[in-house]
């Protein structure tokens, strides 16, 4: 008995003393000059492996010395769980371009990030490159951990068919303020054009609400964020306005409270979608969409309407050796060269100032394009705070029980949910 | 030490024996489990248990970071979390309804499987399918038979819940346990198909000469033949129902509605990995291990005393 | 007699359901959510599911991967595995109420808790990163198959191993050439068990390795759901596809194996 247990006590310190062993952090401005070979991670849908492809072969082809190697990570949830083991392991690349504004925070906590702006004209660049969105993603120590890469500005997506078969106008749709979207909502479901309206995920992941509440209080406000200051604003008249409208949603079954297998919109269970220019690959051939602005109480004009996001960056990873590479390469990867490739192969709005004049060659031949293009200069990112994960799962959570399931008071569930992301967003 | 081990030949009383017991070889035989063990868990394990006293959260290797002991203060906070204690609840009743249904269900079917009848293979290969499909084809299966307007609820017309199934915070926790209960069952049959193979024929026979029908053969013989399986069965159901994670995640979308399906693993799995307080996921673990472990040996003591 | 039959033919009809509702739906064109999708029609018919999942991964590598990764589990298992239940069952030792503790332990430890420290364990101290034996190896032993074993070799009369001591008969011929023979089903299901897991395991050969070359079928296939799918004619069906293609080898190997669950002794009890 004894000896077994004094056999594991052996082992337990051997690998907690093998573990804890750090190999410290280096002479950082020694490593902010290194060159030589990186491995880079981008997304594994097929529009941005094609992009990551030529582009890393355009590099490897000038730089025979810093090869670039790159590997594929699934985008979504596991995602992040992927990144953080590598982090703590110290096995992360040197890049990835797929880092979700919504983890920086956790990230940098972890002391898994390089900020930017140690390179020399860092943060000139990346001003320079994104304008004054970029202001969202600097981080509360004023530090860049992130790129501001690439945007997927969330709007409306229609049927026009199932508009048509409703009897309503598919070429103008009256969505523009509330009881317009209620209207044309309550008109799809009686004549049985679609079962539903529209169909946000209604699950509690934490990320779920930057698709149904997080649009719609970005355009209500004219662009604020969930937290701003270290407070939660949404606890507000119009954060209320915008609850109210879902919760109506709900209550009168325009849209379902079920997790949904499949794609709803492509399949014509729901007539409207809320989501970004990305998913345009998917919907080609299947469905006639057409698109507008997300709705807002007085129905304010579409260039004035600000929505989220939905973006992606590229962030340095500090395990990273040969930053004076990596640090070149990110600047090559989001030249305005590779952003208008990028651009081409994905349909995604690179995150840089006047993206619609910068490639006005790709949007005249891409008309459906250049809507998201107008929207992407107003959007409005998840704030980048302590606690941001933990943040959103207390707002949903809220969200969930009062606007999805109707068991609270709205009004009530947003109060509760702000003083909690107060107390969250003050601890660091 | 374990030299001695490897060389005793198992016969061999005296020194050896005093000192590892009656059969040395034992010790030889569990030698390369134990050193697995302590090679892939003891440090992940004790890990777990050292953050749960800490301020702790991972970092990149070479970060310089505090982490103090604070006591038990991540148990209080997890104790006193409302989502927490409610995860709790809720797999309790998901135990509740999955075990006895899982051990009452397994030994029938297994026991019917195995007697000579039609289509043999065919009902063994039926009843193995659930449980060898991966869980995001199985869960969209269930999706669309107990959605609100699934299949389910259209053979049940008026009697469908309203809400429906899956999003009903009354509903959603049992519809999880059933689904579970089905979707593991397989495994559990096989269980008790390999247990069978060793009750002894001559048992029945001499039932069958007392007159006993087959009702009472399989009260007299079978279950108490089968008796150190059940115990595995309880055990294990116990311990992966306790372990839930899978179902709530994929198949009410997060453990909804509100929470009412939320397993402690689910919540752990939030708050440690996807929001990045593992001191607090740990702590959340090893109340779930302890609980757990608590609740086996009850169980054991109570339908085991094998030995 | 019939009245079971019946029984047994509606519980096969529900626990079969999913797999034949996978089936249609993996070979339909357009996706139908309805009840009547669950109806194959003719007109509905294709095998385009399949063949885009044939198009986007590399069937046999991922196969050949799985197949290591698998295997390796299983090898383990049934040859430590075996050694371990037959001396907690039946060898009476020093440790082994700890040994039987920690079996008990391990498989009540929630996997989640684990994740992050096995793999800074597995990748920084063992350097076990990008390599097979760095996927097999937290499931090298399954901790549940040896509990199974144990249970088995707990139900075999004690006699047999008495007179087979009193012979003089060491106790690893014991084991292998009497408590093996008689437990044969019961290595079988475990087998079966073991193969389960490491089959159907995602995220942990995903952590391991980021390189295509390494990864088995369920996490192409995972990949594969996530992204390409949501672009495939039907993506519903697609998945369904995937599912289908990762279930097969499962149930085949299955239909190969059952007969021998009942081989051993039980033709002359069969008595209905």
């Amino acid at each position: 008995m004894k000896l077994q247990a004094g056999l594991l006590a052996v082992v337990l310190a051997g690998s907690l003393a093998a573990c804890g062993g750090s190999d410290g952090a280096g002479d950082a401005d020694a490593a902010a000059k290194a060159t030589g070979p990186i491995t880079v991670w981008y997304s594994n849908n097929p529009e941005e492996v094609a992009w990551g492809k030529q582009m890393v072969a355009a590099w490897n082809a000038a730089h025979a010395d810093q090869k670039v190697t790159a590997q594929e990570i699934p985008t979504g949830k596991s995602s992040e769980e992927v990144i953080g083991a590598a982090i703590t392991a110290g096995n992360a690349p040197c890049l990835i371009f797929n880092t979700s504004p919504a983890s920086v925070s956790q990230f940098q906590k972890q002391g898994g990030l390089v900020p930017l702006d140690g390179f020399d004209g860092g943060t000139a660049y990346i001003e320079d490159r994104s304008g004054d969105v970029a202001k969202q993603y600097k981080s509360t120590d004023g530090k860049y951990y992130q790129l501001p890469w690439k945007s997927n500005p969330v709007m409306i997506f229609y049927n026009k068919k199932a508009f048509a078969k409703a009897g309503l106008d598919p070429e103008k749709p009256a969505l523009g303020t509330y009881d317009e979207v209620l209207a044309t909502s309550r008109k799809l479901v009686s004549s049985k054009a679609a079962k539903f309206a529209i169909y946000p995920a209604p699950s509690n992941e934490f990320f779920q609400s930057w698709f149904d509440f997080y649009p719609l209080y970005a355009a209500e406000t004219g662009g604020k964020q969930l937290v701003e200051d270290g407070k939660a604003t949404f606890a507000s008249d119009e954060g209320r306005k915008v609850a109210q409208f879902w919760r109506t949603m709900y209550a009168d079954k325009l849209a379902s409270q079920e997790k949904y297998t499949g794609d709803a919109f492509v399949d014509g269970t729901a007539a409207m979608a809320v989501v970004g220019p990305w998913a345009i690959a998917t919907y080609e051939r299947k469905i006639d969409w057409g698109v507008v602005p997300v709705p807002t109480s007085s129905g304010k004009p579409a260039n004035e309407i600000h929505t989220f996001s939905d973006a992606k960056n590229v962030a340095m990873y500090s395990a990273c050796k040969n930053r004076g590479t990596a640090w070149e390469v990110l600047k090559f990867a989001t030249s305005q060269e590779q952003d208008g490739k990028f651009l081409e192969l994905t349909g995604q709005m690179p995150l840089r100032q006047d993206v619609a004049t910068t490639y006005a060659d790709y949007f005249t031949k891409n008309a459906d394009y250049k809507t998201f293009a107008d929207q992407a200069a107003r959007t409005v990112e998840v704030p980048n705070v302590p606690n941001s994960i933990t943040i959103w799962q207390t707002f949903r959570d809220a969200y969930s029980k009062s606007v999805i399931f109707g068991q609270e008071d709205t009004g009530a569930a947003l109060d509760g949910a702000a003083q909690k992301v107060d107390q969250l967003a003050a601890q660091s | 030490m374990s030299r001695l081990a490897v060389s005793g030949s198992g016969r061999r009383p005296g020194v050896v024996g005093r000192i590892l017991g009656e059969h040395p070889a034992g010790t030889a035989f569990v030698t390369p489990y134990v050193v697995f063990l302590a090679a892939v868990f003891a440090y992940p394990l004790g890990f777990a248990v050292y953050m749960s006293f800490h301020d702790y959260f991972f970092t990149a290797p070479g970060a310089i970071v505090e982490r103090p002991f604070v006591g038990f203060d991540n148990y209080v906070t997890v104790l006193s979390d409302p989502a927490v204690r409610r995860a709790f609840g809720n797999v309790l009743v998901f135990l509740v309804i999955n075990v006895p249904l899982t051990v009452v269900l397994s030994i029938g079917l297994a026991t019917a499987l195995n007697s000579a009848i039609r289509w043999r293979t065919f009902f063994r290969v039926s009843y193995y399918v659930p449980y060898v499909t991966a869980s995001v084809a199985v869960v969209g299966v269930w999706l669309f038979l107990f959605n609100a307007n699934g299949l389910v609820n259209s053979v049940l017309g008026p009697l469908a819940p309203d809400p429906s199934w899956l999003v009903n915070s009354t509903l959603a926790m049992p519809t999880v346990a059933i689904y579970v209960t089905w979707k593991q069952l397989g495994f559990f049959i096989l269980l008790y198909l390999a247990a069978l193979q060793n009750v002894s024929k001559d048992l029945y026979e001499a039932a069958s000469m007392d007159g006993a029908g087959r009702w009472k053969s399989f009260l007299n013989v079978t279950v108490p033949g089968v008796r150190p399986a059940t115990t595995l069965v309880v055990l294990l159901a116990t311990v992966t129902g306790a372990n839930l994670f899978t179902e709530p995640y994929l198949l009410t979308g997060g453990g909804g509605p509100d929470g009412a399906s939320a397993s402690p693993v689910l919540v752990m799995y939030q708050k440690g990995i996807e929001q990045g307080n593992p001191d607090i996921g740990s702590a959340i673990g090893v109340l779930l291990v302890v609980g757990v472990l608590m609740l086996a040996l009850a169980e054991r003591r109570f339908v085991g005393r094998e030995d | 007699m019939r009245l079971r039959f019946i029984a047994l033919l509606v519980g096969a009809f529900v626990f079969l359901f999913p797999f034949y509702y996978m089936l249609v739906g993996s070979l339909q064109a357009e996706p139908d959510p309805s009840v009547t999708g669950a109806f194959p029609s003719p007109d509905n018919v294709t095998g385009q599911n399949y063949v885009e999942i044939n198009k986007a991964i590399a069937l046999g590598r991922s196969l050949i991967n799985s197949g290591i990764f698998t295997g390796g589990v299983i090898l383990g298992t049934l040859v430590f595995g075996v050694l371990a239940g037959y001396a907690l069952a039946r060898l009476h030792f020093r440790g082994r109420g700890l040994v039987f503790n920690l079996m008990l332990l391990v498989q009540v430890v929630p996997f989640q808790l684990l994740t992050i420290p096995l793999y800074v364990l597995i990748v920084r101290s063992y350097g076990l990163a990008d390599s097979y034996l760095g996927m097999i190896l937290p499931f090298a032993i399954n901790s549940t198959v040896v509990f199974i074993f144990r249970q088995y070799f707990l139900q075999l009369p004690a006699e047999l191993f008495d007179a087979a001591r009193i012979d003089g008969a060491g106790e690893l011929s014991i084991l292998w050439r009497i408590a093996v023979p008689l437990v044969k089903p019961a290595l079988l299901t475990g087998v079966l068990v073991t193969f389960i897991g490491p089959w159907n395991e995602f995220l942990w050969p995903f952590l391991i390795t980021k390189q295509q070359d390494l990864q088995p079928l369920a996490v192409s296939l995972s990949n594969y759901l996530t992204t390409v799918a949501a672009r495939a004619a039907n993506p519903f069906g697609a998945v369904l596809a995937g599912a289908c293609v990762l279930a097969a080898p499962a149930v085949t190997l299955f239909l190969i194996f059952q007969r021998r669950f009942i081989a051993t002794n039980l033709e002359s009890g069969v008595k209905g």
